[in-house]
């Protein structure tokens, strides 16, 4: 057994089979279609929320195939990473089931969540790398950090540093990410949760930059974490390698950030799901990853809330709950934007879904994660109290409310309504949602109180049972 | 003008994306006298918009596309030489120097404008992802391009794109070329602001694009 996967890996990135990236990307199609037919994979837009635990695993023995057939391929040498299914399975079986994440009174234990589990869904907020103004991004990270239903603080893509673009790989991002993880750690401080973990610095793009965040006084600590992302599909490459170099010698977190593409190299809904399996096991082997963010997104819309997102995020975490021990978060993407409570019925068809399936919370990229300021706290406590109310719900009751869900929002998804930004939805001097948007939080919340989801009172019961 | 018997077979090997079979579709309505130009302006062209429309709606995916894309790719090579060989010019719409910019490594989405150009006749020069400026440059010098295409996903990336600009315009070269833009992280107001000649937010819009920028 190993407990460092990390010099093999490059030992295989340097030794391992050459192929051009177009040839690894045919290879890759070509295989995951002929796994979804081997394995009877079947996207079912009615069940969005299978109760089919065969279906479940036969989805987890393609997603391990692939793997084993395909290894992931290193970009910066345009070499295949080999590995074997006795190895994926035994660094699989060797992942933490579960993590603290965070420190002090502020920290929380992650768990390995199984299918309709009462564990609680830790609750991880935005922005989820989403883009925001370098003048509101203090407060938007504000005012998520003191919602008391958010235990873990996403962080924005800010693209700018004193006015000025930053640019990639100069010394104004190392500034500009230093800068950006103290106001990270200055907003939980704020909120009175300076241990709150911090998931992520998503203003730097290099490694150099994610690693200049880590400052345990003023930035980002090893109770913290930083993404390590895979290109898809199952790709990596050195710069990103070598973040997991650097966070693994430090003890800190690390994320394993996968975007499988519905509708990209994977084909459709089952083929995306067999990628986001294999991404997973991927992410734990080669990442050493403490959890993983599920972010798989249609590959037109940039979204995960339409039929096949939701039938990915059903499935694929019914996989890996019932077949590993990994700490998986759903990291949800929606078409609408702040205010609109479209945005709200998306939030809790991903929510049901998370809670139901095995995995946490993570949300919201908002507008497909293209307009600027578009998160804020509320959506969080939204999505917490959706996750909470859907404890120990069945598939098939999941089901029924997902669809329900997809009612209110599902035509809108081609001409979504972006809604209004942050600056227009909370007051930024009191960083209190202002009326419109809390009526929408009520609107939705009322609605979904007549669905038998108690969604303004279940977390109390699921605070108090911790 | 063709034998529909035979178009119909380039059109149906180019739709199951098999690229062996629109080979020898090609060769055979060859040999039928077909006018090579004809097959890539009226089977072709029309055969791959119509993909390219099916993969907009969502009714195909990627690897659909892009065996699709394969498949005409094969035939064009055998109608290119054939139009060669009668000392005609090219059917070729214009060269498009074709990359990510400095910092982005995703390209999908610009694979996917590469197989659309590809397939409607442009010449796409693919010069990959994170591509310098100054390699944006040269490739578009070198390749006599009439476009030059650039992606970027992340907000974070897209200024390269602005620097890109700036360096052609450094070098005198910004009249020699039309720039394009486009990706996740760019809309139409920050193509205008940086300068670009145009602003595409998906790939069957790009194709328009460059036929309007080409003037075709």
């Amino acid at each position: 057994m190993r407990s460092n996967w990390l010099p093999e890996i490059v030992q295989r990135s340097e030794t391992g089979p050459f192929v051009q990236e177009p040839e690894f990307d045919r290879l890759l199609t070509q295989t995951v279609r002929a796994l979804v037919r081997e394995h009877g994979l079947k996207f079912d837009p009615q069940d969005l929320v299978p109760s089919d635990d065969g279906l479940a695993d036969r989805l987890y023995r393609a997603g391990v195939e692939l793997l084993a057939q395909m290894g992931a391929y290193n970009q910066s040498t345009e070499r295949r990473i080999l590995l074997s299914r006795a190895e994926i399975e035994e660094a699989v079986a060797a992942a933490p089931s579960a993590v603290v994440l965070g420190e002090g009174k502020d920290a929380v234990v992650e768990r390995h969540r199984g299918v309709e589990s009462e564990i609680p869904c830790v609750m991880h907020s935005g922005p989820t790398g989403t883009p925001c103004s370098e003048m509101l991004h203090p407060f938007i990270l504000q005012s998520c950090a003191q919602e008391p239903l958010v235990d873990c603080l996403g962080h924005g893509s800010v693209p700018s540093y004193l006015g000025e673009a930053i640019v990639a790989g100069s010394p104004q991002e190392i500034l500009a990410a230093r800068h950006q993880a103290s106001l990270a750690r200055e907003a939980v401080r704020r909120a009175g949760r300076p241990g709150m973990h911090i998931e992520d610095n998503a203003v730097s793009l290099t490694c150099a930059g994610k690693m200049a965040s880590l400052d345990p006084e003023a930035g980002l600590r090893p109770s913290d974490g930083l993404l390590v992302a895979q290109i898809p599909e199952l790709k990596t490459n050195y710069d990103q390698l070598s973040r997991v170099a650097h966070l693994r010698s430090l003890g800190m977190h690390i994320v394993n950030l996968i975007t499988p593409l519905v509708g990209g190299l994977g084909g459709g809904a089952e083929g995306t799901a067999v990628v986001t399996v294999a991404s997973h096991l991927l992410g734990a082997l080669a990442y050493s990853a403490s959890y993983h963010f599920m972010g798989h997104m249609h590959l037109l819309r940039s979204i995960n809330t339409d039929r096949m997102g939701l039938w990915i995020q059903a499935v694929s975490a019914q996989a890996l709950a019932r077949n590993t021990p990994l700490v998986v978060v759903n990291d949800i993407y929606a078409a609408s934007g702040l205010g609109t409570t479209d945005l709200l019925w998306e939030v809790a068809a991903g929510a049901i879904v998370g809670a139901v399936c095995g995995t946490h919370q993570h949300g919201t990229g908002a507008t497909a994660g293209r307009e600027t300021d578009h998160t804020s706290g509320l959506e969080a406590r939204f999505q917490a109290q959706v996750a909470h109310a859907a404890l120990g719900r069945s598939r098939r009751e999941a089901n029924g409310l997902v669809l329900e869900c997809l009612r209110h929002y599902e035509e809108h998804l081609a001409t979504p309504n972006l809604g209004r930004p942050f600056s227009e939805v909370y007051d930024v001097e009191t960083l209190e949602p202002r009326p419109w948007w809390l009526e929408a939080f009520h609107e939705v919340g009322g609605a979904l109180d007549g669905h038998e989801l108690d969604v303004h009172h279940a977390w109390r019961r699921v605070r108090h049972d911790r | 003008m063709t034998d529909e018997r035979l178009a119909a077979r380039l059109k149906d090997a180019l739709r199951s994306g098999d690229a062996s079979a629109a080979e020898t579709a090609a060769r055979k309505a060859l040999e039928a006298q077909a006018d090579p130009l004809d097959l890539i302006r009226n089977v072709l062209v029309p055969t791959l918009t119509e993909v390219g429309k099916q993969f907009q709606e969502f009714e195909i995916f990627l690897p659909e596309l892009m065996a699709a894309g394969d498949a005409a790719k094969a035939a064009t090579v055998i109608l290119e030489q054939a139009i060669a060989a009668a000392g005609k010019a090219s059917s070729s719409l214009g060269t498009v120097v074709l990359g990510t910019v400095q910092n982005d490594v995703h390209d999908i989405g610009k694979n996917i404008v590469s197989t659309l150009l590809s397939s409607h006749g442009f010449r796409v020069v693919d010069i990959g992802r994170d591509v310098a400026p100054s390699a944006f440059l040269e490739a578009a010098r070198r390749e006599k391009a009439e476009i030059v295409a650039m992606s970027a996903l992340m907000t974070t990336t897209r200024p390269a794109a602005q620097s890109t600009i700036r360096l052609f315009e450094e070098v005198e070269a910004r009249d020699d070329f039309k720039i394009i833009v486009g990706g996740g992280s760019i809309d139409a107001a920050w193509a205008k602001a940086i300068g670009a000649d145009g602003y595409a937010p998906d790939a069957a819009s790009a194709v328009d694009l460059c036929r309007r920028l080409v003037g075709r």
